[in-house]
């Protein structure tokens, strides 16, 4: 009774959890149009998550796992289902995850059959994996009650089933880490912590050996998805989404979101997506407002493209942006290799490329 | 008749046998605008106050018109046609802007509408944009200041004295003063200003006169100054590098995010304003009069509250807080000096240490039924040490010190608390160059220690020379962030008007 009477209290003045606030891009998030202005060197049907295994960079595109290093012929192998999660791992073998279900680690990129397959019934969303200690692997695994693909059923469900999984590849057995994540979507290992980026809570946990989590980037403006590691130390951090007061409005208009849900093609839905302004029906996209003699867009974006440089300890260091009036959004996956950020703008299908010294210059500027 | 209108001769003034001025000459020509310059504690309020009919002088001689004088009380002063413009309002906050304007000046039988009418047409006449029928109180610093500026010209005064006219004023504002100087000046009127702003003296003033501890050091034509030379003159020593110095080449990094306000509403003056400040950084807050910043860092201290229905978020050190009254922020390691030191910043009348001691009583939860007196001066000692306030003893009444040593106290007061987020509000309004360095120099050191700092000001070279991030504010919310690295004025100035 109590909790009911603060709850509504709580929504009629707009504070504790109907509070319906986002934090600004300020400090190290201060906007830029770095990505945008980032070469594409790729254009992909499907693009969905990165590798690099020091040598080249590995793509996952719908069921086919690419290799670029400059061949002519970049195909290296066709899976009977859609890659959701990719990583190189230290031996020189490759690992997979097909629909969210199933993980298989190939010897090499090239091996005719998997090393091992891995299954278990808490594997339902895989998105991320990253190699761990003593040869096992870290899997995030979104959701439980939703496939990958559905991620944005799982937001709009306000869904806390996300879990971090740690695969023995040889033993095959799996054992979670962390349970009750709010989509778990990326996970970067660092001695015997595991750093772990939980999207719907816009943060980044740090799962210690012992099952405790600690907050070590918290109430971040954005939706925030894969980790890499970055070659001097710390972290890369995409995020595939910016937060919007608009969409954080309707995460706590619950009738509101049944009904839209109920009955609005989900393309429509107030939701965060990885590329809009492709219809007129999509919600408040026209409209602009002139601000500093600039034409702006007044919606607020519906999607955003950020990568966001880390030092070691989870503090941003600097980011780079694709802002609203641009295209190189939602994106999921960045990693270095040879002086250059890599990274997937899923939005448009774009493989993009930012020499670090370009980033450097630029921020500068 | 001759052309001076106004002198001084030999003019001492003794406080407690101190001098506040010594032997000081000074003459005023018709129609001129004579700047008075000088550090804190230089005696130039002092000199104008004894113009002004407010003191009366211990030894030597006053003219005005070639007529000895000697006013005892600002009426007597206002009837030899001498006004003066005060840097602390002499308005009556209770009352309305028309009623302040005709205060003195009543008839047997007042008709109010007829006081607004006339009031309205005179404030249009000079272009002020005050409502007659506002009350004072609720006016913010600018408009005060305009509504003094209309009583001293309403006066038809011979001589109007203004005391840092423009230290409140937006830039635009500012031009519209200095047309207004510059068309009393044609009417025949003198001026006597008294700003800290140097380049104000420079543009404005035909010519200055320059005081130290109490002496006259010069009287020259304003073609024959420049800013060196005139620093030189005030202080003793050349101070044109440290202060406002050369453009910034490093920045401190951002180190943790100590605070975040998050679309905090609080009308009609904070719009929907979200920021950050971070840890081991000066971030400068740079706006316009009305552009709400000293508002929302006010809710963040929890001086004012913010909208009930939906008001936003203030999150400290990743924590939602909300404070109604200041003393749970000081608790929480939030320290607010304010812009308004004579009304918020201390008890005037109290002593330094103790003063200094009070905010250390602030930090305790629940105050102390039992406080030392030994430990009152033990502290503001320590404090006056660290800071070099300039005080005969601990004792010392703060109203007794010059604009910048108060000021230290105010920044003493909130230090002594040892809070994590420090918000400096107009840290150097109304004080000399020399505390301007000290203070400045203060101010890096808290952020090379690694607390988070906030710097509100509205000059933007003193916003240039502190700020390792800056943020601009318009219309309620902060509309622009720049590196310093990256900064010009005319950037900053076009974010914050545009």
């Amino acid at each position: 009774m109590i909790s009911a009477l603060k709850s509504f209290a709580d929504r009629l003045l707009g504070r504790g959890d109907a509070t319906i606030t986002v934090p600004s891009f300020d400090g190290a998030l201060k906007p830029n149009q770095i990505l945008e202005k980032a070469e594409t060197i790729g254009q992909f049907d499907a693009p969905e998550d990165l590798a690099t295994d020091g040598k080249a960079l590995y793509v996952a595109d719908g069921t086919t796992l690419l290799r670029l290093d400059g061949s002519a012929k970049p195909e290296v192998r066709h899976l009977d289902r859609p890659i959701t999660a990719l990583c190189c791992l230290p031996d020189g073998g490759i690992a997979v995850a097909l629909d969210g279900r199933e993980v298989r680690v190939f010897a090499t990129p090239w091996a005719a059959d998997p090393q091992a397959t891995i299954t278990d019934l808490s594997m339902t969303a895989v998105n991320a994996l990253s190699p761990g200690t003593n040869g096992t692997l870290i899997a995030t695994n979104g959701s439980t009650a939703r496939p990958a693909a559905q991620w944005v059923y799982d937001l709009m469900e306000r869904g806390r089933s996300g879990k971090v999984l740690s695969i023995d590849v040889s033993s095959r057995r799996v054992r979670p880490i962390a349970s009750g994540l709010s989509f778990a979507f990326g996970a970067c290992a660092a001695d015997d912590t595991v750093f772990v980026s939980e999207s719907w809570r816009h943060r980044v946990v740090a799962i210690a050996p012992d099952g405790s989590e600690r907050a070590v980037l918290d109430n971040l403006p954005v939706y925030p998805s894969r980790l890499s590691p970055a070659a001097s130390g710390g972290f890369w951090l995409t995020a595939f989404a910016a937060r919007t007061q608009l969409v954080e409005f309707v995460l706590r208009e619950n009738a509101y979101r049944r009904r839209m849900m109920a009955e609005i093609d989900p393309e429509y839905w107030i939701a965060p997506k990885l590329k809009s302004g492709e219809s007129f029906l999509e919600p408040m996209q026209g409209a602009h407002i002139k601000t500093m003699g600039v034409v702006k867009p007044w919606a607020p974006p519906r999607s955003y493209g950020l990568v966001i440089r880390l030092d070691a300890l989870g503090v941003p260091l600097y980011a780079l942006h694709s802002r609203v009036d641009s295209v190189n959004h939602g994106v999921v996956a960045a990693v270095e290799m040879d002086g250059s950020l890599y990274a997937i703008a899923k939005g448009p299908g774009r493989l993009l490329r930012a020499p670090l010294a370009m980033i450097e210059k630029e921020l500068r500027a | 008749m001759s052309d001076i209108i106004l002198s001084l001769r030999n003019a001492t003034k003794l406080y407690a046998g101190v001098a506040a001025i010594d032997n000081v000459d000074f003459e005023l020509r018709r129609g001129e605008i004579h700047a008075l310059v000088g550090e804190n504690g230089a005696g130039k309020s002092t000199l104008t106050k004894v113009m002004a009919g407010v003191v009366t002088l211990t030894s030597g001689t006053m003219q005005v018109d070639g007529v000895d004088a000697a006013p005892r009380t600002p009426l007597e002063a206002r009837h030899l046609g001498i006004a003066m413009v005060f840097q602390e309002n002499s308005l009556v906050p209770t009352m309305t802007v028309a009623q302040n304007l005709f205060l003195g000046q009543e008839k047997f039988y007042n008709r109010l509408r007829g006081i607004y009418i006339a009031a309205q047409q005179f404030l249009q006449s000079l272009n002020f944009d005050v409502t007659p029928t506002a009350t004072v109180g609720l006016l913010g610093a600018a408009k005060k200041q305009m509504v003094e500026i209309a009583r001293a010209v309403l006066h038809e005064a011979k001589v109007i004295i203004f005391d840092e006219p423009t230290a409140t004023l937006t830039p635009e504002e500012k031009k519209y003063f200095f047309d207004l100087v510059r068309d009393l000046k044609r009417r025949g009127v003198s001026i006597v200003f008294i700003s800290h702003a140097l380049e104000e003296a420079l543009i404005l003033a035909d010519r200055i006169t320059i005081l130290r501890d109490g002496k006259h050091v010069v009287t020259d034509d304003v073609a024959k100054f420049d800013r060196a030379r005139i620093v030189q003159a005030m202080v003793g020593r050349d101070l044109s590098n440290t202060l406002y110095g050369s453009r910034k080449t490093t920045v401190r990094p951002a180190g943790a995010r100590v605070l975040t306000v998050q679309n905090l509403k609080m009308a009609p003056m904070v719009r929907n304003n979200s920021l950050s400040v971070f840890a081991g950084q000066i971030t400068g807050v740079f706006g316009l009069v009305g552009a709400g910043r000293t508002e929302t860092f006010k809710v963040v201290a929890g001086i004012l509250k913010r909208d009930f229905f939906h008001g936003g978020e203030v999150i400290l050190h990743d924590k939602p807080v909300r404070y109604r009254v200041p003393a749970p922020a000081v608790r929480a390691g939030i320290a607010y000096v304010t812009e308004d030191r004579k009304v918020e910043g201390f008890f005037e009348t109290m002593s330094v240490a103790r003063n200094i001691y009070l905010g250390l009583l602030a930090k305790l939860p629940g105050g102390r039924f039992f406080l030392s007196g030994r430990e009152a001066d033990k502290v503001g000692q320590s404090w006056v040490d660290r800071l070099k306030v300039r005080t005969t003893g601990n004792d010392m009444k703060v109203v007794e010190l010059s604009g910048g040593n108060q000021q230290k106290v105010v920044i003493a007061k909130s230090l002594v608390q040892e809070p994590d987020l420090i918000i400096f509000d107009e840290p150097t309004r109304g004080v000399d160059v020399g505390a301007i360095v000290e203070i400045h120099e203060l101010i890096q050191r808290l952020a090379d220690e690694g607390k988070a700092v906030v710097v509100i000001s509205s000059y933007l070279p003193e916003i240039m020379a502190l700020s390792d991030r800056i943020l601009v504010s318009r219309q309620g919310k902060v509309v622009e962030e720049f590196s310093a690295l990256e900064a010009t004025e005319e950037k900053i100035m076009y974010a914050a008007v545009h």
